[in-house]
């Protein structure tokens, strides 16, 4: 586009052709009243607001659809542009109620803004208003749509962004309402945004309903951490409590947009469940008591049990993913300087010698520039929002999409679907490579010789070589299939062969920050699942509640319940769970109530502080880490704050895995393969406790899909329960394979 | 829900649009699924056709609402569409519409006992030159008065 001078308002500035008049007024910080136009949704000029005078046309024209050409001269302000727009203003407000002061919106409201700047003081309408009836469109959005404006934005938020077209604007003339068609409303995992972009009070936040003013409440700018993007937010306080999340701008992250699940997961932090005091147990009964005594009774206790006996070999450290990467690092050097090389924070795979080693090596914004992307084991959609919205621009954008599932996931954009039971995924992914080996014409290794290549690997082989450039997508579905890490090592070589790149969204949440701390064992220490296989003597545990976060989850109670086995417990929630097996409950603040740092797919280290204090006892967790490292009398632990710790960890180099240079094909598993995937509102221990998003469709979630010849295998039919799941038998499941996507604890489930 | 007479009908629209573009025949396709169902579309019918056609249900409803000729309460054998817009209404469209309904004991949107007559208010039908005006099925009647009203009415079967 050729640079143009144009005249803004009798002010020459720069600007593009072709470019439309509110981007110019936008960027030069010249105030243009609107409404439907939003920056990153297309141009519906439905509201009119934001009329002006072009010298040389006799009707004022919109901005926001008008495309600038050299020498145009443009007003703003003059007569004819503000008779214009107030009069605009005056036939929006005719049908707006004024009931600003029991709105949600007042105070933050684009209507309310421009309506004191151009509207007048006295209405000359004096007709009845149109009023539409309430309906409920789901536990995350509260409507009044009496309050609408038509300005489409969520209609177009649904379309262009979510993918699904849940809202629309149905009647016509004054009967036009805007609403959902299905009756079970809105269920986009991105719906929140549409509370963002409407102008006025007509979406607002439903659990936020009526609690606070806009003015009233500090806003915070923070990182959330329930997966691997770190979308940038605003937190919203009041007396120390956060009411509300917002999204935040950036640009090479979350762009302007935020999944529900770090947009309602702020509920979860004032739950009962919320452990609030130190606790310790003396003979068999909790008593409450202070910092000192509990922290004294866990060094107590470690000492006696591990230190003392120079056993810190018998000392295991376990840790959730959502951990901060400061915490991460203080407690592998505490652990360290114990002589503990004991230490994990990948819970939730069967098992670790086939643990996925894949880089991600491409940026979210690169990823909408891709022509191919290849998508295997994950339900992106849900899993990873903000990364599946940047496919979904890339497949929008002419790009070809193929997933590999055993599930025919509902993606929000095109893809080539291929339902693939979990174990034929690796002989797939040699089949891939042979083809591309064979047309480069390279010498076969010794592993693929007794391959076959398949239709399907044919078909995506000729897609990843005819690409430009290509990404292969591998998911959390792959953790636990026996082959896993054979996949990877195939996936990576695919990606060599054809000069893509990999993206490895395996594992979620702080996971590249725990492996950024070196929070893996070395080889002389135990991983996670050796740890509950071992003789230990103590346990140190950080927010780590294994009826879900494990895989071996009734394994991990059993070890961590054995009689003379200490454990020192770090937690944000309490439960039953940890109060059987628990010698020591330490309150640890949770999301939003400590500082510290995420490290996402960019593998940008974002920092956030603390936005709120962490309830009546709780402490964030560096701290905790750090007096007790004191009291056990460690060297290297003089922290004042996180950043220092996070200065520190700069300096640390990261240890390279022992990568298996030889590849070799794990035998493959030839019982049904069951994957149980924790439904996305309940991912992290936060997620578990917010209302709302629990109440919410996907939520709600709970299901063991599978295909009839696999039931027929295991004897179930609609109606049962698989591992404690409703069955539901369904022609979109590979054979030979289960897929639960649950609400509920892996208790009793996977073994 | 949808009938495979009306599919193959449907279809023949759908041939008319670029491939891709099914959700072009909407409109045609709403249309041939009323007429199989009493002359009228229910939320599930218009999902049917949206589903048919592989576009959002939403989508099919701004359609389908957005169009008088698409009926969503039951009808009667004969509809009298009457226009309420501008030049009608200024040549006196509200007063007949009101003797319309109290001849027929109805109100705007219901039909009559025997299920002979529905009355309904639609938009401008091109006919502002001879306001006040209504049309039964493919027939306009313009400069309407009460006793052009009961005569046209009294003859309909």
């Amino acid at each position: 586009m050729a640079d143009i001078k144009i005249e803004i308002d009798g002010q020459i500035v720069n600007a593009k052709a072709g470019e439309t008049l509110i981007a110019v007024t936008d960027r030069e910080g010249i105030s243009v009243p609107r409404f439907c136009y939003h920056k990153k949704l297309s141009t519906s000029a439905s509201c009119r607001m934001c009329l002006v005078d072009i010298e040389g046309v006799p009707k004022p024209q919109t901005s926001c659809s008008t495309p600038v050409s050299d020498g145009m001269k443009i007003h703003t302000q003059n007569d004819k542009a503000k008779a214009s727009q107030k009069a605009v203003m005056e036939f929006l407000l005719i049908n707006h109620p004024l009931d600003c002061p029991i709105c949600d919106q007042g105070g933050e409201c684009e209507l309310q803004d421009v309506a004191v700047e151009y509207g007048s003081d006295v209405s000359r309408f004096s007709e009845g208003k149109r009023v539409i009836a309430a309906s409920d469109i789901g536990p995350l959005i509260q409507t009044d749509m009496t309050r609408c404006i038509h300005c489409t934005r969520c209609v177009r938020f649904g379309s262009e962004i979510a993918g699904m077209m849940e809202m629309g604007g149905t009647g016509r003339g004054e009967d036009l309402k805007i609403e959902p068609f299905l009756a079970q409303g809105i269920t986009s995992e991105l719906s929140g945004n549409m509370i963002d972009v409407c102008p006025v009070g007509a979406l607002t936040s439903k659990p936020f309903r009526y609690e606070l003013r806009s003015w009233q409440m500090a806003s915070v700018d923070s990182i959330a951490r329930h997966d691997l993007t770190g979308s940038n937010i605003y937190a919203q306080t009041y007396k120390g409590q956060v009411k509300r999340v917002v999204s935040g701008d950036n640009e090479a992250v979350n762009e302007t947009w935020i999944s529900d699940r770090d947009r309602f997961s702020y509920e979860g932090l004032a739950h009962e469940n919320r452990l609030l005091a130190p606790q310790i147990k003396v003979s068999g009964q909790w008593k409450e008591v202070e910092w000192d005594v509990a922290l004294d009774f866990a060094v107590k206790g470690l000492n006696k049990h591990v230190l003392n006996n120079r056993k810190a070999h018998q000392l295991g450290g376990l840790a959730s993913n959502t951990a901060t990467t400061e915490e991460f690092y203080l407690m592998q050097k505490l652990l360290r300087e114990l002589g503990c090389e004991n230490l994990d924070y990948r819970l939730n795979i069967n098992n670790l010698e086939q643990a996925i080693e894949l880089a991600s090596n491409i940026k979210l914004e690169e990823l909408e520039s891709i022509d191919y992307a290849l998508v295997i084991g994950s339900n992106l959609r849900l899993e990873q929002p903000m990364i599946n919205h940047r496919l979904r621009k890339a497949q929008l954008a002419g790009a070809q999409i193929s997933a590999v599932n055993v599930k025919a996931f509902d993606y929000n954009f095109k893809t080539n679907h291929s339902t693939v039971a979990p174990q034929e995924i690796a002989t797939l992914l040699a089949g891939i490579l042979k083809c591309i080996l064979e047309k480069q014409s390279i010498e076969l290794p010794a592993y693929l010789a007794h391959v076959s290549s398949g239709e399907l690997s044919l078909e995506l082989a000729d897609k990843l070589l005819n690409a430009e450039s290509s990404v292969i997508v591998l998911g959390e579905h792959i953790v636990n299939n026996a082959q896993a890490a054979g996949i990877a090592q195939l996936v990576t070589e695919i990606a060599k062969r054809v000069k893509g790149a990999t993206l490895n969204v395996s594992m979620t949440a702080n996971a590249l920050g725990a492996q950024h701390a070196n929070f893996v064992p070395t080889s002389s220490g135990m991983n996670a699942n050796e740890m509950l296989k071992a003789d230990m003597r103590a346990f140190l545990l950080l927010d780590v509640y294994p009826e879900y976060d494990f895989h071996h989850a009734s394994s991990a109670i059993e070890a961590l319940s054995k009689e003379d086995v200490f454990v020192v417990s770090i937690n944000s929630f309490n439960n039953d769970v940890i109060a059987k097996y628990a010698d020591v409950l330490l309150p640890m603040a949770a999301m939003y109530e400590t500082s510290g740092s995420h490290i996402n797919i960019n593998h940008d280290i974002q920092s956030f502080k603390a936005v709120v204090q962490a309830p009546e006892e709780a402490k964030p967790a560096w701290k905790i880490l750090k007096v007790l490292a004191d009291l056990l009398e460690l060297p290297g632990f003089h922290y004042e704050n996180s950043t220092q710790i996070s200065g520190e960890l700069a300096h640390q180099s990261v240890h390279e895995h022992n990568q298996n240079s030889a590849l070799a094909l794990n035998a493959k598993s030839t019982k049904i393969e069951t994957i149980w995937m924790h439904s996305a509102y309940h991912s992290d221990v936060l997620l578990r406790h917010a209302k709302s998003l629990s109440m919410s469709k996907i939520g709600q979630t709970n299901i063991a899909s599978m295909s009839a010849s696999t039931a027929k295998e295991l004897s179930l039919k609609e109606g049962d329960y698989y591992l404690g799941v409703p069955v539901d038998i369904t022609s979109d499941m590979a054979d030979g394979c289960v897929f639960v996507s649950s609400n509920q604890a892996t208790m009793g489930g996977l073994q | 829900m949808i009938s495979d007479n009306a599919k193959k009908q449907i279809d023949t629209w759908i041939a008319k649009y670029p491939e891709g573009r099914q959700s072009s025949a909407v409109m045609e396709a709403l249309k041939i699924v009323q007429a199989e169902n009493e002359n009228q579309l229910s939320h599930d019918t218009i999902q049917a056709v949206a589903d048919y056609l592989n576009m959002p249900g939403i989508a099919a409803a701004e359609v389908a609402t957005f169009y008088e000729n698409y009926n969503h309460q039951p009808v009667g054998k004969h509809i009298i569409r009457f226009c309420h817009n501008i030049s009608c209404m200024l040549n006196g469209s509200d007063d007949l519409i009101a003797h319309l309904e109290t001849k027929l004991g109805v109100k705007t949107g219901e039909v009559t006992k025997d299920g002979l007559i529905s009355v309904k208010k639609v938009e401008c039908l091109g006919a502002c030159v001879g306001a006040p005006m209504f049309q039964i099925g493919d027939q306009y009647y313009e400069n309407l008065t009460t006793d052009k009203i009961d005569d046209i009415v009294d003859g309909l079967k």
